[in-house]
């Protein structure tokens, strides 16, 4: 029963717990538990530093008892869930039509300059890792922005950005 | 009118003079005979002759065995054998061409993809035993590596027309 | 609202391009299309897996109650409605069909000149007709990194349009789940992720449904053209399922192996051991000539001298005694070979004459006819099942894949055997015994059957329970066998392997009998069923007349002075290879037919003549359901080989015996057929033919094993690319985690084991899906040949 052991030995009680209460909301059977994997990897990942480990993902498809390529599949698909390793904050600066008419190519060559890494990159205190080129995040109105782990930021300015990430613990 | 212009037509044997006139100017005209083998008559870039297997500049063989002309080939003259060559790409083990079963319509060539399969302007050779008459792989390449500056100069004029 | 006042309730009326059909409800537009004639361009939709609609070729006009779709749909899955009008070639139909085509063509390489799917792509077929002869796309293609999925298929995963058909093939049909659509829009890729390849027994068949040249073949990779090659109608050589085959070949060599439609055998799959195993028709080893020892060495000779000397040898000893002859001839032979074999040894005044070669036990004698008792497509049906001592997935892999498709409909599958097994799907029961205990687990289910439908006590079954009560498993099992509509009992290889086999066949006949299920018995090879028809077995001629012959297990036991063996390895075919060999061995004279030569023939032989290998032999198969198919020979046989049928016909010439004048395998084939209708169906076996007394176990450490996938035939054993498969390989014997404490013995620890003989050295794994005190071992795996019987004891040394 090696199987059984992965989701209890990677997943604790408290992230087994919550992974149980949105597994209850879909049917169980093979789809309905599908349903419920963006929320079992938002929740291993929370507790995994913030991405997403091999093992763990085959925690999860344990754990909800699915073939594992069906949890790589949700996993390699959205770009919230990564894959290696990351800093304590995840600084994705939007670079979609508006945010690009209204500076964000400027943005990234300034923050990318201050901090200096690119893109997809980690600072060496693995204080911040800049999200490689995203879709729209859906905060036209307060382009140029970006979204520091779960906070937007709008209307920036490569002076107030950098402001924003200094104060970043 | 009709009858009666054909009456004197012949009776006047226009037609024999007629005749006479294009034999008259021919005796007099510059000959077409050529002294072969000491003379040559002039050859088209396209002319198709002996084949010959080409390669790139870097002196890599150019076939990949897609094995086109092969199909094409409408006498059957064409035998080729492929597999994977070590490193991964896919290469003839055996090419051969039977030059008694070749009618020389040069379409091995139109479908060859990447230039490999051509004929070169040779048109003089003769073999002297049994079984000669097939080439295989390693003559076809000793002929292209012979003949490559023609050969790419060839296919260079008539580029434009393709 | 029927249009059509005499249509019945289920049925609707569509018209497609102009042309009324009638189908049944909830039927899709392309089924209909497709049952008529009616072509519509499409890449992920095919009639064995579900439709995704993701590739968009298939898009059609749809109108509705006059009233036209406000775009097109897709035809693979828009279910058709009453009085529907689809257009197929309408302007905006087929330039919804052409943009799609230029969006699927723009990542596509142009390397359909190296592509092995050249010739029968789909993607190219299609561009044809919908594709733009200029391409609009100046942009940079994307390329796609390949992953070595396994010896098998080979990938190219640039020419990838995610069609899916791979993914949902092994979801569905293979029920491995192992590839996946990884990543998104552009960067969409199939894949394993994790690098670990594909390791279902069905994997080939994805290489057929790929519609561009993304899955290829690998043996395959760039040997031959589609166009270049000669199909040829036959069957797979290697279980009782007979799947319909097509070897491919060119100048009389077999390039591959393509499965044929036959909804009722194969559907349109096939194993990966009936397409890949073509390989072993090359193997280095197969025989080019005749040869025969003179003194320690081998001399070659002519056929027609080796021929006299065979008769010369045979007839030399059938004068003194004719029962010290035996004949070992493969279950895999064809119907016509083993007909004239068994003829052969009849006309020596021999009965020892045996396709059994894994039967261990033979004291049931005339033993149930191998078969499975019911169509093979009628297995997806049954409401229940029980398979003792059969690993069906890998013995019989598409019988596996019907029972998997009842099994997901709900049917109970259940198991008994030496261990768990690694099932694509799960079982409603899986009982795990020691295999001293398998008869007493099978008299359990027994008894509580018959208790269950009022039987009372079976006599004789007291000797197997030794009064021991059934338990809930066994309660549960005999229900749902006796519940079920239509239910199959069967034995397996296992079975066959077993040294008490004849207790578990009779019990499992009970079983069948109370249940009133069906009654199947399936062990290894293509044709044992047609062995039984041929009369190559002891018990029985071909017209059915009773016969006293030796089995190939008491020819074993008590050695013959003059063996004939055909087309088989015995180290690795019979159950118990170390004793074959030493019977061979001590035997004066042994003729061997044989495709291949080895040093073990080497050591054991007088005459070993090359006789053709599968593809080279024309001939018939009878499959598990008794279906003959015959198919013709293919390539030219290696150097000197001759088909056997060919060999034997000459051979009863040399040794004058009466109708030996065949000039075809037809005229055999005929002669068998007529004895064959006249004799009915003759019925044997059963529990009135259980042995006299129970066998009573080897009560030491056991070892216990079916055949190797892999392993079964000197065929698929020089299959290359299949041996570098995970399921090949050396040998890991396998024992339980309490056995392996018990011996010391950790996960992946070098021990050697010995039967009695030789003692060979192996590594050891752990599994708990085992019974104690058993080690699990496979025959016919690397490191195994010089072991004593597959079940049987054992010793175990730490070394």
């Amino acid at each position: 029963m090696t199987s059984q052991r992965l989701a209890y030995t990677y997943l604790s009680d408290h992230q087994r717990e919550a992974i149980d209460s949105w597994r209850a909301r879909f049917p169980d059977h093979d789809q309905g538990r599908q349903s419920a994997v963006i929320q079992a990897l938002h929740i291993a990942q929370e507790g995994n530093g913030g991405w997403l480990s091999q093992q763990m993902l085959d925690a999860v498809a344990d754990y909800l008892e699915l073939t594992p390529v069906r949890v790589y599949e949700v996993a390699t698909f959205y770009s919230m869930f990564h894959l290696h390793p990351v800093g304590r904050h995840k600084v994705n600066i939007c670079q979609n039509i508006s945010c690009m008419l209204c500076g964000s190519d400027e943005l990234v060559r300034h923050i990318e300059q201050h901090l200096g890494i690119g893109l997809g990159e980690t600072t060496a205190d693995g204080r911040i890792t800049l999200v490689p080129e995203d879709e729209c995040l859906a905060a036209c109105t307060g382009a140029p922005m970006m979204l520091v782990d779960e906070h937007y930021y709008t209307d920036l300015t490569p002076e107030k950005a950098t402001a924003i990430l200094d104060s970043l613990e | 009118m009709q009858a009666l212009r054909e009456f004197f037509n012949s009776f006047l044997l226009v037609e024999l003079l007629k005749g006479m006139k294009l034999t008259g100017r021919h005796l007099f005209s510059g000959r077409f005979t050529i002294e072969y083998p000491e003379e040559k008559a002039p050859q088209s870039p396209r002319f198709r002759g002996l084949h010959a297997l080409r390669r790139y500049p870097n002196g890599e063989e150019r076939c990949i065995a897609c094995k086109l002309c092969e199909a094409v080939c409408p006498a059957l003259a064409i035998t080729i054998e492929s597999e994977e060559r070590e490193d991964g790409t896919r290469r003839t083990t055996r090419y051969d061409i039977d030059l008694f079963k070749c009618i020389y319509c040069g379409f091995c060539e139109e479908s060859c993809p990447v230039d490999s399969i051509v004929e070169t302007r040779i048109y003089e050779y003769h073999f002297e035993n049994r079984g000669e008459q097939i080439i295989n792989k390693e003559q076809l390449l000793a002929i292209g590596d012979l003949y490559e500056p023609q050969l790419a100069r060839d296919r260079a004029m008539d580029a434009p027309y393709r | 609202m029927s249009a059509n006042p005499e249509q019945p309730d289920d049925q609707v009326t569509i018209t497609i391009d102009g042309a009324e059909y009638q189908a049944s409800k909830g039927a899709t537009i392309i089924e209909v299309a497709d049952a008529n004639g009616v072509d519509i361009p499409r890449f992920c939709y095919h009639p064995k897996l579900t439709a995704p609609a993701n590739c968009r070729m298939c898009l059609v006009d749809i109108e509705m109650n006059g009233k036209a779709a406000p775009k097109p749909m897709p035809a693979c899955i828009t279910a058709i409605g009453d009085g529907m009008v689809v257009r197929t070639e309408s302007e905006r139909a087929v330039s919804a069909q052409r943009n799609v085509m230029e969006f699927l063509l723009i990542n596509h390489p142009l390397d359909c000149p190296i592509c092995d799917q050249g010739g029968e792509c789909e993607l190219q077929d299609l561009a044809l007709g919908y594709g733009r002869g200029i391409s609009r796309f100046t942009e940079r293609k994307r390329v796609v990194d390949d992953e070595d999925l396994g010896p098998l298929v080979e990938t190219e995963m640039t020419r990838c349009i995610h069609c899916t058909r791979c993914v949902r093939f092994l979801d569905e049909i293979a029920g491995t789940s192992e590839l996946g659509a990884l990543h998104r829009g552009e960067h969409t890729e199939i894949g394993t992720f994790v690098g670990r390849g594909i390791h279902s027994e069905l994997s080939g068949n994805v290489i057929d449904l790929c519609p561009v040249g993304a899955l290829t073949n690998k043996p395959y990779r760039y040997t031959a053209r589609a166009w270049e090659m000669l199909s040829h109608p036959t069957v797979g050589p290697h279980d009782a399922i007979g799947s319909n085959i097509s070897l491919h070949q060119v100048r009389g060599t077999v390039k591959r192996v393509v499965p044929r439609n036959n909804e009722a055998v194969n559907e349109t799959w096939i194993a990966d051991r009936d397409r890949y195993s073509y390989q072993g028709i090359y193997a280095e080893d197969r025989l080019q000539e005749p040869i025969a020892r003179d003194g320690d060495k081998w001399q070659a000779m002519d056929w027609q001298e080796a021929l006299e000397s065979v008769a010369g040898r045979l007839k030399e000893v059938a004068a003194q005694d004719p029962s010290q002859i035996a004949a070992w001839v493969s279950p895999s032979a064809t119907l016509e070979e083993q007909y004239l074999l068994n003829r052969l040894m009849r006309g020596l005044g021999s009965d020892n004459v045996d396709v059994r070669l894994r039967q261990a036990d033979t004291r049931d004698g005339d033993s149930p006819s191998p078969g499975l008792g019911m169509p093979i497509a009628a297995t997806e049906d049954v409401d229940a099942a029980l398979l003792v001592g059969s690993h069906t997935r890998h013995d019989q892999p598409l019988l596996n894949h019907r029972l998997r498709k009842a099994g997901l409909n709900g049917a109970h599958i259940m198991a008994l055997d030496t261990r768990r097994h690694d099932w694509n799907y799960e079982l409603s029961e899986e009982l795990v015994a020691h295999p001293d205990q398998l008869a007493r687990e099978l008299a359990l289910i027994a008894a509580a059957m018959a208790a269950y439908v009022g039987r009372g006590v079976v006599e004789g079954l007291h000797a197997y329970t030794g009064g021991a009560e059934p338990g809930d498993n066994h309660k549960r099992v005999a229900q749902r066998l006796v519940d079920a509509g239509s239910a199959l009992v069967m034995s397996g290889d296992a079975v066959e392997l077993h040294q008490g086999g004849a207790d578990l066949r009779a019990l499992t006949a009970l079983i069948a009998e109370l249940a009133g299920a069906h009654h199947g018995q399936l062990g290894t090879g293509a044709n044992a069923f047609g062995g039984w028809i041929a009369g190559a077995v002891p018990y029985r001629g071909a017209d059915g007349s009773p016969a006293r012959g030796m089995s190939v297990a008491e020819t074993i036991a008590d050695p013959r002075r003059c063996y004939v063996v055909v087309n088989l390895e015995p180290e690795h075919d019979c159950f118990d290879g170390a004793a074959a060999r030493r019977a061979l061995e001590a035997a004066e004279t042994v003729v061997v037919f044989s495709p291949y030569v080895t040093e073990a023939m080497r050591e054991y032989a007088d005459v070993i003549l090359p006789i053709g290998a599968f593809g080279e032999t024309a001939g018939t198969f009878v499959n598990a359901e008794g279906r003959w198919q015959t198919f013709a020979g293919v390539g030219r046989p290696i150097g000197e080989a001759r088909p056997a049928w060919r060999v034997f016909r000459v051979l009863g010439n040399l040794l004058s015996l009466d109708r030996f004048e065949y000039n075809a395998p037809d005229e055999i084939h005929a002669e068998l057929q007529g004895l064959w209708e006249r004799q009915g169906n003759p019925s044997n076996g059963g529990w009135q033919g259980r042995p006299a007394e129970p066998w009573l176990g080897h009560g030491s450490l056991v070892r216990a094993g079916n055949t190797a996938i892999y392993g079964t035939d000197p065929l698929v054993r020089r299959g290359e690319a299949l041996q570098r498969t995970p399921h090949a390989g050396a040998a890991r014997p396998t024992l339980s985690p309490a056995t392996a404490q018990q011996l010391g013995v950790n996960d992946g620890d070098w021990i050697s084991l010995d039967q009695g003989g030789p003692s060979v050295r192996l590594q050891a794994s752990v599994d708990d899906a085992l019974a104690d005190s058993t080690v699990w071992l496979p025959a016919g795996l690397e490191g195994t040949a010089g072991l004593g019987p597959v079940h049987g004891p054992i010793n175990i040394q730490r070394t």
